[in-house]
């Protein structure tokens, strides 16, 4: 019986084609849940609108533009402060957020005239910005502003500035995911391809569906460098604007999130023949074969052999500090989208942990197939998910540990269970090889939290240690592990800064000798 | 014979489902191309067959069928000294049984989409 | 020298100050238990509320959507809130009270939710849930009119509406917080309780700050019953700490029971406070009695050590929702500070009205600007390109950039405060508020004064 339909949900039965439970022998063609479907009303779903999937996922990690939304303050409001995609732009992207503040009057009388003045008040306040995007809402495409048009008036009048439409309200699809879809397809068809760039070297790629959550881009954006590689534009975190209409001078898209940036890949490839190379940044393993892939792509593998042999010998033994003491422990990994197959065979390879259920939020079946392609047999997939069925699914599988958003990670805290922020990162960034440390040591330091121990004693019935002034998280975690590693002298925790991205900050890179392609070689 | 080749084809199947994502690009026709281009060009390096690189597409399925390949045959050692009629065969079942799983019988409903 | 009230000349915003209606209307809907609103929208409307309630409190609450999609939008979605009741029903059998919460995409599209719960009360409810007691309360709160706070003025007044039911008086007096922390309603219902006064607190969310249980089965809720709300047509008087955040329920109780009814202020500082005792003894004919007094001598002594060494004349801009922020400015004159900036963050036009607002208009002797309608652009422009120079930043976290960029100390309070821990547990109100307040503005300055180096030999000695 591959569905499952959790108790919670036997009234409505439609729920039951959400979820499979992974068993053996069975492959994808046997069971597959359901996914990308108008979500059921009243269900208390996790998911977010088609304009959050738009503007707050996508658009706004673009760090040098002013991000206007054309509709109530609501909307703006909900959805600024809540993300930690950063930018070297003094995080222009994250501290500034616009609305054209829509009122009653506007929605009787239109707001094309108020959306024309808020544009060139937002410019005028903001005289070193010089791109924009106007996201609408529900409010402004329900009443029938165009959008497009006033857009295109003020750029006529103001010829030093560029603006960008995104029209994905927030009922435009089950999820965010609609949003995605929208704002990708928006910007090739307004703007790549407007806008030449300044190539600097052989090997041109953009940095695809990646969004600099704490720091990934940076770090990502170093091992591209250090091979010699000009990272065109990063779609979209850290990314700027004019960069980002280049794209189609890239040799090389290189996709990170599939789940929300394919589509801007396989149109780039329909219209440029710019081909989609699919990549993981996460984990040791994945992390090097994909550098390599870039690298051979282009003839120089060599270099990202060498980045690959200095990363693994730095940060290899304190990855296995962390795995030899996470073995077995059973994760529930309940992200939005893509962390789902990112991280599902990985995290099990190499911090040994157990993944023993995948969600996603507002995935399509395309990701479910690779989630549950990567992750352990007997695991529940659910599509979709709502809160009981989270909380039946927890009580279910007991997980150690859960990597998921916030608010769902607070859901978890009460049945206590530790829960890693999946879309922000606890202390990343997560990416790189040291990242991954960061990111085990950020599952250790949870799972083997003190204060977690605590939570578990009832004092009115369990017996209290009262010779016990403190526990340390090695006192818990190596209690059971063999005496040659428990004192291992190769293996050990953590060493690198809070900060970690502080090096990064003008580094300069040699530049390196053009290679011919390997075809021409071949 | 064939029990052994279908055998090897699902260690090799459960290597791809696990560890690579070029077969699951969103849409039938896409997955099918993936399929062919990786596929082909992995059988060739495994059969010391030569490899077209001319375009850059080529050289995109082509990196994936070099890592691909390194790992066939790291991890599986029956792939050393096998016959290359051998290793073509394997490769052609284990194409036919992605292109079932991955598209003629995958589940996914939107593998038909015309659009992206 | 003069106070200037005036609005924000732009047409759009930049970096607000509130947020929309829904938000406040869910606000109210998890302080009542047994509770789940509806969101009549887009899924965005409920799920991003839930993420700032849940920075806020670092908890979560049960809100749901009726998650209108593109046909919904066309066509119209009031079968998706039909769908969501009995979806609601079903899964969750221990509730009774369902809010239905308009948006903006629902009031443009026009869907008729009183028509719906008619239609579900003459339907669903009496065919498939008989016997059970189930509350459909059509809440319109479109994003463009207002803001949260109007669209908890509403949703309190219309579930007060719905609710109050003459019958025995009480005896008790009905308490209207308004929107506050945890802190807050335990810092009134102590000084309740001090006076000896029997009350029925809207909202009881002392609960919002919820334990982490051996048994691990708890969620986060709000506290007041159907019963609370019924009763309070019965109350001996209406006292509602807040005017624009429940002062809509106040007057309705008052127009349709004539229950005796205190509006404001907010008692925040000692001199609020009073005043909220003396409404509390003209209102309950109960006496302030004498461990009052010695609270609130602590409080003043505590005060006393700060306010002429370190307070006098700090120039400090307030923004957030407009009874907290005009209480704390209140305060900080109290406390010999210059408030310089208030910034209320949408367009009620009673604000020109408020008493305390004419009071400062005509009785401030240095600089001051209460801008209505606000952004946080008002704020930083003024800082950044105008000149104004401030020593202090009360308000909530969503500001928190000017303080860091500008190099101003910030006390976090209001809603949200998500970047600093546990704001919600303490009160603003009362006397132990004033304390709270008096001694985070002092200790900000403090780490300000060691990390500029400025004057920081100064505490050497104290």
């Amino acid at each position: 019986m591959p569905y499952h339909l959790f108790k919670c949900s036997e009234c409505i039965p439609e729920r039951k084609e959400h979820a499979v439970i992974k068993g053996p022998g069975e492959t994808l063609a046997d069971a597959l849940p359901l996914g990308y479907l108008n979500t059921i009303p009243g269900t208390i779903s996790e998911r977010g609108c088609a304009y959050c999937g738009a503007k707050h996922v996508i658009g706004t990690p673009m760090k040098d533009v002013i991000h206007i939304s054309h509709g109530p303050v609501g909307c703006t409001y909900d959805t600024w402060q809540t993300k930690r995609y950063i930018s070297d732009n003094d995080n222009f992207q994250i501290k500034y957020t616009f609305a054209t503040d829509m009122k009653e009057k506007h929605i009787v009388f239109g707001a094309e005239k108020m959306l024309k003045q808020n544009i060139i008040e937002a410019f005028t306040a903001m005289p070193h910005i010089k791109h924009m995007t106007i996201y609408q809402t529900c409010a402004s495409a329900l009443i029938g502003d165009d959008i497009n048009a006033v857009a295109q008036e003020v750029m006529e009048e103001m010829p030093d500035v560029d603006i960008f439409v995104c029209n994905s309200p927030g009922f435009g699809g089950p999820s965010q995911s609609g949003g995605h879809h929208k704002i990708n397809i928006a910007w090739i068809n307004q703007k790549v391809g407007t806008f030449e760039p300044k190539i600097t070297s052989d090997y041109v790629i953009n940095y695809v569906g990646e969004y600099n959550i704490q720091g990934d881009q940076v770090v990502m954006d170093d091992y591209f460098k250090r091979m010699g590689i000009q990272v065109l534009s990063t779609f979209t975190g850290n990314g700027g604007y004019d960069d980002l209409r280049a794209m189609h001078r890239a040799h090389l898209n290189v996709l990170e999130c599939a789940r929300s940036a394919e589509y801007i890949c396989n149109e780039l490839r329909k219209r440029y023949g710019t081909p989609r190379l699919d990549i993981d940044g996460f984990g040791f393993g994945p992390l090097g074969a994909s550098l390599r892939k870039v690298a051979l792509f282009f003839g120089i593998e060599d270099r990202a052999k060498q980045i690959i042999a200095e990363e693994t010998a730095r940060w290899k033994p304190e990855l296995d500090w962390y795995a030899a003491r996470l073995e077995g422990k059973k994760v529930c990994l309940w992200p939005g989208g893509s962390k789902l197959w990112h991280w599902a065979h990985v995290i099990h390879d190499e911090m040994k942990v157990d993944v023993v259920s995948v969600y996603t939020k507002f995935g399509h079946q395309g990701d479910m197939e690779k989630g549950i392609a990567r992750c352990e047999e007997g695991a529940l997939a659910i599509d979709d998910p709502n809160e009981l069925e989270g909380l039946e699914a927890m009580d279910m599988v007991q997980p150690d540990i859960i990597f998921t958003g916030k608010r769902p990670g607070e859901v978890a805290k009460k049945v206590r269970v530790p829960y890693l922020n999946a879309h922000a990162y606890h202390n990343g960034p997560w990416k790189g090889w040291e990242g991954w440390v960061r990111f085990a040591r950020d599952v250790y330091n949870a799972v083997y939290s003190p204060i977690l121990e605590l939570a578990k004693r009832d004092i009115s019935k369990d017996e209290i240690p009262t010779d016990q002034g403190f526990v340390t998280r090695r006192m818990l975690s190596d209690v059971n592990l063999p005496e040659e590693v428990r004192n291992s002298t190769e293996l050990r925790p953590y060493t690198g800064e809070f900060d970690n991205l502080a090096c990064y900050k003008d580094k300069t890179y040699p530049l390196m000798e053009k290679r011919p392609a390997p075809g021409a070689a071949a | 014979m064939e029990a052994l080749r279908k055998e090897r084809v699902e260690q090799l199947v459960d290597y791809i489902m696990k560890k690579c994502l070029w077969q699951f690009h969103s849409r039938a026709w896409d997955r099918r191309n993936q399929n062919e281009g990786i596929l082909t060009k992995t059988r060739q390096i495994l059969c010391d067959e030569p490899v077209n690189l001319e375009t850059p597409a080529e050289r995109c399925y082509w990196v994936d069928a070099v890592l691909l390949a390194e790992a066939f045959k790291e991890k599986y050692a029956w792939l050393d000294g096998l016959p290359k009629e051998e290793i073509a065969a394997v490769m052609k079942g284990l194409h036919e049984r992605m292109d079932f799983l991955t598209i003629d019988g995958s589940l996914n409903k939107e593998l038909t989409d015309q659009h992206y | 020298m003069t106070c200037e009230l005036m609005e924000r000349p732009r047409a759009g915003v930049i970096n607000p100050i509130f947020t929309c209606q829904p938000a406040g209307a869910q606000f109210v809907s998890i302080g009542i238990k047994d509770c789940i609103g509806i969101v009549h929208g887009g899924q965005g409307c409920v799920m991003f509320v839930r993420l700032i309630f849940s920075q806020h409190f670092k908890e979560s609450f049960e809100l749901a959507s009726s998650s209108v999609h593109e046909d919904g939008a066309v066509f119209g979605a009031c079968g998706r809130v039909e769908q969501a009741v009995d979806v609601l029903l079903m899964r969750y059998p221990h509730v009774k009270v369902v809010p239905i919460i308009s948006t903006c995409s629902t009031e443009v599209i026009g869907d008729d939710i009183d028509g719906v719960v008619t239609k579900l009360n003459n339907g669903l409810l009496k065919e498939k849930y008989p016997g059970r007691e189930v509350h459909l309360i059509p809440i319109h709160t479109p994003s463009f009119v207002g803001s949260m706070i109007t669209g908890y003025d509403v949703a309190m007044r219309d579930i007060v509406a719905y609710f109050a039911k003459k019958t025995a008086p009480s005896g008790k007096l009905n308490v209207f917080t308004g929107w506050v922390n945890p802190g807050d309603v335990t810092a009134i219902k102590h000084l309740l309780a001090a006076m000896g006064i029997e009350a029925t607190v809207l909202f009881e969310i002392e609960a919002f700050d919820a334990p982490m249980m051996p048994s691990g089965n708890h969620v986060a809720h709000g506290e007041t019953t159907i019963a609370d709300i019924e009763g309070t047509a019965n109350a001996v008087g209406t006292m509602a700490l807040s005017r624009y955040e429940g002062g809509k329920a106040a007057a309705y109780l008052e127009k349709e029971f004539g229950l005796p009814t205190i509006i404001g202020p907010t008692p925040i500082g000692i001199r609020n406070t009073d005043t909220f005792l003396a409404h509390l003894r003209t209102l309950t004919g109960k006496p302030i009695p004498e461990t009052l007094v010695r609270e609130r001598g602590v409080a003043i002594d505590a005060l006393t050590d700060l306010t002429h060494m370190f307070f006098a004349d700090k120039r400090v801009a307030i923004y957030g929702n407009p009874d907290l922020v005009i209480g704390l400015a209140e305060f900080c004159i109290d406390l010999e500070m210059q408030p310089a900036l208030l910034l209320l963050g949408d367009d009620n036009t009673n604000y020109q009205k408020d008493p305390r607002i004419k009071a400062l208009k005509e009785n401030v002797d240095w600089d001051m600007e209460i801008v209505t309608n606000a952004d946080f652009w008002e704020l930083e422009d003024r800082v950044k390109n105008k000149g104004l120079k401030l020593d202090l930043i009360l308000g909530h976290s969503k500001g928190r950039f000017i303080s860091i960029d500008y190099n101003i100390p910030m006390v976090r309070v209001g809603f949200p405060t998500y970047d600093r821990a546990g704001m919600f547990r303490h009160p603003v109100v009362g006397y132990a508020g004033a304390i709270w307040l008096a001694e985070q503005m002092a200790n900000a300055l403090f780490a300000d004064m060691e990390y500029k180096h400025v004057r920081e030999w100064s505490l050497n000695m104290w």
